[in-house]
């Protein structure tokens, strides 16, 4: 879907701002570029729809060379959200999210269609926002019209830049939910630009972790968290290691190292889907007395609190051991 | 004396000329604005996308700012002639640099995750101006024009003195003529119209974005309709064109005297006293209200046409004195009239010639002419007391004020100073009778019209004859005033038509009738 190649990007002449990257997206994954401010995250970004040229290297969008392309269609094909969403402050709600099917020269008529039903989406009701002005509405607001605006010619690809950096912490995590409940980003191959730990944990299908202009690590979370390729990696994650562990692994990948129930039959109040994450399931056992059930469709375990702990610690003994990077 | 006509008279009597002069002036604002606007804000933009143009396009822009209006007036004549065109040049390069300015300070200062926002959506470089930054500019842009019209309302009465018409020919009238009502029916409007149009804009500025979008399409249409006032065709066209100043033109021995005696109806614009001798050398005007001893006269080659029906009225030179001071200082009076009846009409006009034409200096000029009159004597340094000698800043003025500071100082203990370039009548009159200067060389048909402002009859029994408005100026200005007029120089310095001398024999045009016959032919 998306193809970097060897990407060079140079700001001065002896410092690269992007160095050596390659990597490739694949159709409906959601990839987070993670890393400080002046990592080249940002850069890395830009350059996929062109608003950075590479001064060295190949970038491919559905296959194609971008360089081939015109920016502007190339850009027309892409959904961009920006940290301060960008929106602008003379056109209203609806003509902000209709700004590209205006470019593509949609009709009037399927425009406002698909403005009204993405407002619903995004919980910004038509009746009270379509004709409002973007000063009027609160932070949270401001940038679900920059996902709407995005999402507007329902393009299958989205590069989205910080977008909820500019957001408190509260209204983040609700926006964040929000995204991650989106129907519209089924099928979707996101490319997410972060500085949140937490939220590349919580976003990402897969995480790129960049330092320095390089691409020091690109894995699914648990593999950046239990076997990082540098030192790097190891420090970055250090501080909430245990927290991104938790949530970074399903109660199927610990399944293995959950001891086996040994009765099926005697009925259990609390029954836990096996999809969700060791994390989430850890809050749930809080204030349960006894054993809970994780129903895993084929068969159906008991654990408690100690034991998924002591799961998770043999899943990084066994990680460790391996050296791999796959997951077990 | 006449009694004092009031501003509301004056304005129903000229409302017709006010008129024309306000739509010539908002005429000439819009046109140069619209000029402006045209050139200033594609400039604008292109300097923002080509920043190293930025310092060099603002930096001349800048510097033209700078010209005083009048210089570069000045610098447009050789150009450009006279008339709307260096007019409207001069406005337009001072409306210039707001307009740029602004453009480029509104467009960079739109917020850069905006421009970001539309480039990344896809949009290319025109969408991205005339969707987004011009309009979230606008206000910026909106402001730079505004300063623009003001400046142009302004700087647009200055057009009056080079023949482009506007609301200067009633200020600098109304200067010349020492007639206040005059100069505040072309102030007033002048005021009104920067006022309005800066309200006008500032509503435009305030309006809600979304509109302002519409401002882009408004803006146009509003410049060109108003620009258009000053096409509307004159009231009246004939073959010749004259040229008069703005003194002229409100006069009874100029122009109203021209229409009321002569039946003389010509096609006039109203031009600066020094422009325009060169403009009918140059064949920009062909008929113009010189004054008779003026070297450019000789300079340029011009016939002056008789007053056959005598109109202008006799202006014969003489200094006019403080009693005060003559009183003090008796042996000043035998000095001054030393210079009585040396200098005639060509005399004069040799002198203006070689001060005018030939660059030479005035004092230089004065002593060479009280050398060869045998009148020159060497200054005898004396402290007995100031003379202090004005003049007018006409040719004629600046020559007799070095010959009396010479005469002063050679045959009295008495030291003179020259205070010249004190402006029209009316400053150097209010400087002598307020005592700031001791005495200047004045002219009887001024004193009568436009000091004493005779009434209609006295004029009329007077006009014809020298002697007697000598006498009259004489007797009133000691009793009005306190003023004494001495001995008459010699020369009448009167006003005058000419034409090219060559058109003029070509057209068999010798009189002032003679060119009333011609132009009714």
């Amino acid at each position: 879907m998306i193809k970097l190649e060897h990407v060079y990007k140079y700001f001065s002449q002896n410092k690269a701002a992007v160095a050596d990257v390659s990597f490739e997206v694949r159709p409906g994954e959601i990839l987070v570029l993670l890393g400080t401010s002046g990592s080249g995250k940002t850069t890395t970004l830009r350059m996929i729809n062109r608003l950075e040229e590479p001064d060295k290297g190949n970038i491919y969008v559905n296959g194609k060379l971008t360089r081939d392309q015109s920016p502007e269609q190339l850009r027309r094909g892409i959904g961009y959200v920006l940290q301060d969403n960008g929106l602008f402050p003379h056109y209203t709600v609806a003509e902000n999210i209709a700004v590209v099917p205006r470019l593509l020269e949609w009709e009037e008529e399927r425009i406002d269609q698909r403005t009204n039903i993405l407002m619903e989406k995004l919980h910004l009701p038509p009746a009270e926002y379509r004709d409002a002005y973007p000063n009027r509405l609160s932070g949270g607001q401001q940038q679900r019209v920059g996902l709407a605006r995005a999402l507007a010619a329902d393009p299958p690809i989205l590069l989205m830049d910080e977008p909820f950096g500019a957001l408190d912490p509260v209204t983040r995590a609700s926006v964040r939910n929000e995204f991650r409940a989106l129907d519209e980003l089924n099928n979707k191959t996101v490319i997410l630009v972060t500085h949140d730990v937490t939220e590349a944990f919580e976003l990402g299908d897969r995480i790129g972790l960049m330092d320095q202009g390089v691409l020091q690590q690109l894995g699914t979370p648990a593999e950046l968290l239990f076997t990082p390729a540098n030192d790097f990696v190891r420090a970055f994650f250090k501080d909430q290691h245990l927290l991104l562990e938790l949530k970074s692994l399903s109660l199927a990948d610990l399944k293995p190292y959950l001891p086996p129930t040994a009765e099926t039959d005697h009925y259990q109040p609390h029954v836990l889907p096996g999809t969700i994450s060791a994390w989430d399931a850890l809050q749930r056992t809080m204030g349960i007395e006894g054993v809970i059930s994780v129903d895993f469709r084929t068969e159906v375990y008991t654990m408690d609190s100690r034991s998924l702990m002591t799961a998770l610690s043999v899943y990084k003994q066994t990680a460790q051991a391996h050296g791999t990077t796959t997951k077990l | 004396m006449e009694p004092q006509q009031s501003f509301s008279d004056f304005l129903q009597q000229e409302s017709g000329k006010l008129l024309e002069q306000t739509l010539q002036h908002i005429g000439l604002t819009f046109i140069s604005l619209l000029i402006a606007v045209l050139i200033g804000l594609p400039l604008g933009i292109l300097i923002t996308r080509r920043k190293k143009l930025a310092g060099l396009v603002l930096g001349i822009a800048g510097i033209l700012q700078t010209i005083p209006s009048i210089a570069l007036l000045g610098f447009m004549i050789p150009l450009l002639g006279i008339g709307a065109k260096p007019a409207i040049v001069a406005l337009f390069l001072y409306a210039l640099l707001p307009i740029i300015r602004n453009t480029y300070t509104g467009i960079n200062e739109v917020n850069p995750s905006v421009t970001d926002a539309a480039v990344g959506m896809g949009m290319n470089r025109k969408q991205l101006l005339y969707r987004i930054q011009l309009p979230l500019a606008m206000p910026v842009i909106l402001a730079g024009i505004r300063t623009a019209t003001v400046i142009n309302v302004g700087v647009a009465t200055l057009a009056a003195y080079i023949a482009a018409g506007g609301l200067g020919e009633f200020i600098f009238g109304g200067i010349a003529l020492n007639n206040t009502n005059m100069i505040l029916a072309g102030a007033i409007p002048a005021a009104l119209l920067a006022v309005l149009f800066d309200g006008l804009l500032s509503l435009l500025q305030r309006i809600q974005l979304r509109k302002a979008r519409k401002a882009v399409y408004v803006l146009p249409v509003a410049l060109l309709l108003l620009s258009s006032f000053y096409l509307l065709p004159p009231a009246y066209g004939s073959r010749l064109l004259a040229g008069f100043t703005p003194e002229f033109m409100g006069r009874r021995d100029g122009d109203l005297g021209l229409r009321a005696v002569y039946g003389l109806q010509i096609r006039t614009v109203v031009i600066n006293d020094m422009i325009m001798y060169k403009a009918a050398y140059e064949k920009k005007i062909d008929v113009i209200s010189g004054s008779s001893t003026d070297g450019r006269v000789k300079a340029f080659d011009l016939a002056v046409l008789d007053d056959d029906k005598h109109i202008f009225p006799p202006y014969y030179a003489a200094p006019i004195v403080r009693q005060s001071t003559l009183d003090k200082y008796p042996e000043l009076e035998p000095a001054l009239n030393k210079l009585s009846g040396t200098i005639n009409d060509s005399i004069m006009t040799e002198l203006n010639y070689r001060v005018d034409h030939l660059k030479q200096d005035p004092a230089r000029v004065a002593k060479d002419f009280l050398v060869a009159k045998q009148l020159w004597k060497p200054a005898r340094g004396g402290t007995k007391g100031t003379i202090r000698i004005g003049s007018k800043i006409f040719g004629d003025g600046y020559i007799l004020a070095n010959m009396y500071k010479m005469l002063v100082d050679g045959y009295t203990d008495l030291q003179a100073i020259t205070k010249t370039g004190l402006g029209g009548t009316k400053i150097c009159f209010d400087a002598l009778l307020n005592d700031q200067i001791d005495l200047y060389p004045e002219y009887t048909g001024t004193g009568l019209l436009v000091i004493l402002q005779a009434p209609q009859p006295t004029i009329d029994s007077l006009i014809g004859y020298k002697q007697k408005v000598y006498d009259h100026v004489s007797r009133a200005f000691l009793q009005q005033y306190g003023i004494k007029w001495l001995n008459p120089i010699g020369f009448n310095n009167t006003y005058a038509l000419m034409m090219r001398r060559q058109q003029a024999a070509t057209l068999n045009i010798r009189s002032i009738s003679d060119l009333k016959e011609y132009l009714e032919r």
